[in-house]
C-alpha cells in the first residue's frame, strides 16, 4: 500500500510543510504496515466521498490535506480539513501527521552546515 | 453511512471544487471558496494567458458553481442592526474558552468563562487574555463591540488535536493547536495569532472577502495587520516601535527563524532546513509575474507586505490606522 499525504493552508505557508509525503508500507516495520491498513479499512477510505464539502462561510486557515491511496490496483483521493467529522478520517489523518512529523525531523539530522550551533 | 445523493448540493459543491482543484493548482490554493463569476471574469479579462484560459474553462464548464454560490452574506441586505448607545457604552466582552483535550471536535468542554479566574492551564488563560486584548483594541480604538459588532460571544477551543500546527478560524470561534513540540510551541503563546484568527470574523463581517486569490490575500493581510495591532495595543506601542513580525514565539529553539512572518523585513522570518525558506515578497510590484502555476501563491504570500509600505504615511496612533488600512485596501484593489 501507499499513501500520499499532503497539507495545504494553515496560518503560514512553509515551503518545507507543503511538499507531499509518501508513505509505501512495504519499508515499514510488519506491525506498522498492518496498523496501517486497519486505519485505512476503518476510515472506510475507499467509500470516502472525494471531498466533504466546503467549510463554514468566512473560515481561515484550517489545513486542507489530501490523502492518496493506492492499494492492490485501487487508488482513490480524499480532500478533507481540519474540520472532517468522520472518525476514521481523523484517526487516519493523526497517524499521518504524526508520520509527516517524523519523516520531516529526519531532514534536520544530520544538522545543515549552513546552521552551525551558535557560539556561546 | 453517507448517503450521495445525485442532486445532494453538497456533492455538486464537492465536484466542482475539486474541477477548481486541478485548474487551480497551487501551492496554496483555497479550493472551498466560490469564486464569483465577476472575479473569474476579470481574470479573463486581464490575467496572464494562462490564468485567463483558466478563468475561461471555469466560467465555462461551471454553471453550477454560480447557481450554488453561497450567498447568505452578500445577498444580505446592506443595512446593519447596530446596537444603541447603551449596548455600546457597555462594551462587555463575552469569552469562553473551551478544551478539545486533544480530539479534533469542537467545541469541546467549557474550561473558562467570563468571571472566571486562571485556570493555570497557559493556553486556556493565554486564549482567554488574547481574545479580551483583541476585544479591546477593536472597542477602545474604533468603538467596534466585539467581532460582529454587535457584541457577539468570543469562543476559543485550545489543545486542538495531537500535535496540531495551526490556528484557525472556523467561521465562529478561534481553534487553537500545542504545536509539536518540535517545531512549534503551542499556538496561544503569541497574542498577534490570536488577533489575527479574530480578525477573520471582523472580516467575514464586513466585507466577506473570498479566501481565494486576490480577496483572500486581502483577507489574510487585514488579520496580520490588526493582529500586529492587537500586540501594538497592549504593549502601548507606536507603529514604528513595533516589530511587525506575526507570531514571535511560535518556533521551538531548534528552529532557524523569528516568526511566520515579516511584515517590516518580508522574506526574513524564518530559514530552516525543515521549514524551508520564508517565501514572502517584499512588494505588490513584483507580483506582476508574467506566467506561471505559482502566480495565485504568490498573490496570496505577498499582500500581507502591504501595511508595511504604508507605515511612513501615519500608522503614528491606533486612531490613525483606520484611515490607513482603507488606504491598503485602495492599494490592493489599484495593484
Ligand atoms: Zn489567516
Amino acid at each position: 500500500m501507499r499513501i500520499t499525504f499532503t497539507m495545504e493552508g494553515g496560518i503560514a505557508y512553509f515551503p518545507g510543510l507543503s511538499r507531499p509525503v509518501t508513505i509505501d508500507s512495504s519499508e515499514l516495520l510488519k506491525q506498522e504496515a498492518s496498523e496501517l491498513e486497519r486505519l485505512v479499512e476503518a476510515a472506510r477510505f475507499f467509500d470516502q466521498p472525494a471531498t466533504t464539502g466546503p467549510p463554514a462561510r468566512g473560515a481561515a486557515d484550517y489545513y486542507q490535506y489530501t490523502i492518496t491511496v493506492e492499494v492492490r490496483g485501487r487508488q482513490h483521493t480524499v480532500r478533507v480539513t481540519d474540520l472532517v467529522e468522520d472518525a476514521g478520517l481523523q484517526v487516519l489523518l493523526r497517524y499521518l501527521r504524526a508520520k509527516a512529523k517524523a519523516l520531516r525531523a529526519a531532514a534536520r539530522t544530520p544538522p545543515s552546515p549552513e546552521h552551525p550551533d551558535k557560539p556561546e | 453511512m453517507r448517503h450521495m445523493m445525485k442532486d445532494d448540493p453538497t456533492t455538486t459543491v464537492g465536484s466542482t471544487v475539486n474541477g477548481l482543484a486541478r485548474l487551480f493548482s497551487q501551492p496554496r490554493s483555497r479550493l472551498y471558496c466560490i469564486l464569483p463569476p465577476h472575479m473569474l471574469e476579470s481574470i479573463a479579462q486581464n490575467g496572464t494567458p494562462q490564468q485567463r484560459s483558466r478563468a475561461l474553462q471555469t466560467l465555462a464548464i461551471d454553471h453550477t458553481l454560480r447557481a450554488l454560490r453561497v450567498a447568505p452574506s452578500s445577498a444580505a441586505p446592506a443595512t446593519r442592526r447596530r446596537p444603541g448607545m447603551l449596548m455600546l457604552a457597555e462594551g462587555q466582552k463575552r469569552r469562553t474558552i473551551s478544551d478539545a483535550r486533544h480530539d479534533q471536535n469542537l467545541p469541546g468542554s467549557v474550561v473558562r468563562a467570563e468571571g472566571a479566574p486562571p485556570t493555570g492551564d497557559p493556553a486556556v488563560d493565554e486564549a482567554f487574555d488574547g481574545l479580551g486584548a483583541t476585544y479591546d483594541l477593536f472597542w477602545d480604538a474604533y468603538d467596534r463591540n466585539s467581532i460582529d459588532d454587535e457584541g457577539m460571544p468570543m469562543d476559543a477551543t485550545v489543545h486542538f488535536g495531537q500535535d496540531y500546527n495551526n490556528a484557525f478560524w472556523n467561521g465562529e470561534r478561534m481553534v487553537f493547536g500545542d504545536g509539536d513540540g518540535e517545531l512549534f510551541n503551542r499556538f496561544t503563546i503569541s497574542i498577534d495569532v490570536m488577533g489575527h484568527e479574530l480578525t477573520h470574523g471582523v472580516t467575514e463581517d464586513e466585507a466577506q472577502l473570498v479566501y481565494f486569490f486576490q480577496p483572500g490575500a486581502l483577507n489574510e493581510s487585514m488579520s496580520d495587520v490588526f493582529g500586529s495591532l492587537v500586540k501594538q495595543y497592549m504593549l502601548k506601542q507606536r507603529a514604528d516601535q513595533a516589530d511587525w513580525l506575526i507570531g514571535v514565539g511560535l518556533f521551538t529553539a531548534k528552529v532557524n527563524g523569528v516568526a511566520l512572518r515579516s511584515m517590516k523585513a518580508p522574506g526574513t522570518a524564518y530559514d530552516d532546513p525543515v521549514l524551508g525558506k520564508d517565501p514572502q515578497p517584499a512588494h505588490m510590484i513584483t507580483l506582476s509575474i508574467p506566467s506561471g502555476t505559482t502566480a495565485a501563491y504568490t498573490l496570496i504570500q505577498a499582500s500581507p507586505i502591504m501595511p508595511s509600505t504604508l507605515l511612513p504615511h501615519g500608522w503614528a496612533d491606533t486612531l490613525g490606522r483606520r484611515r490607513a488600512v482603507s488606504g491598503t485596501r485602495c492599494c490592493a484593489i489599484r495593484d
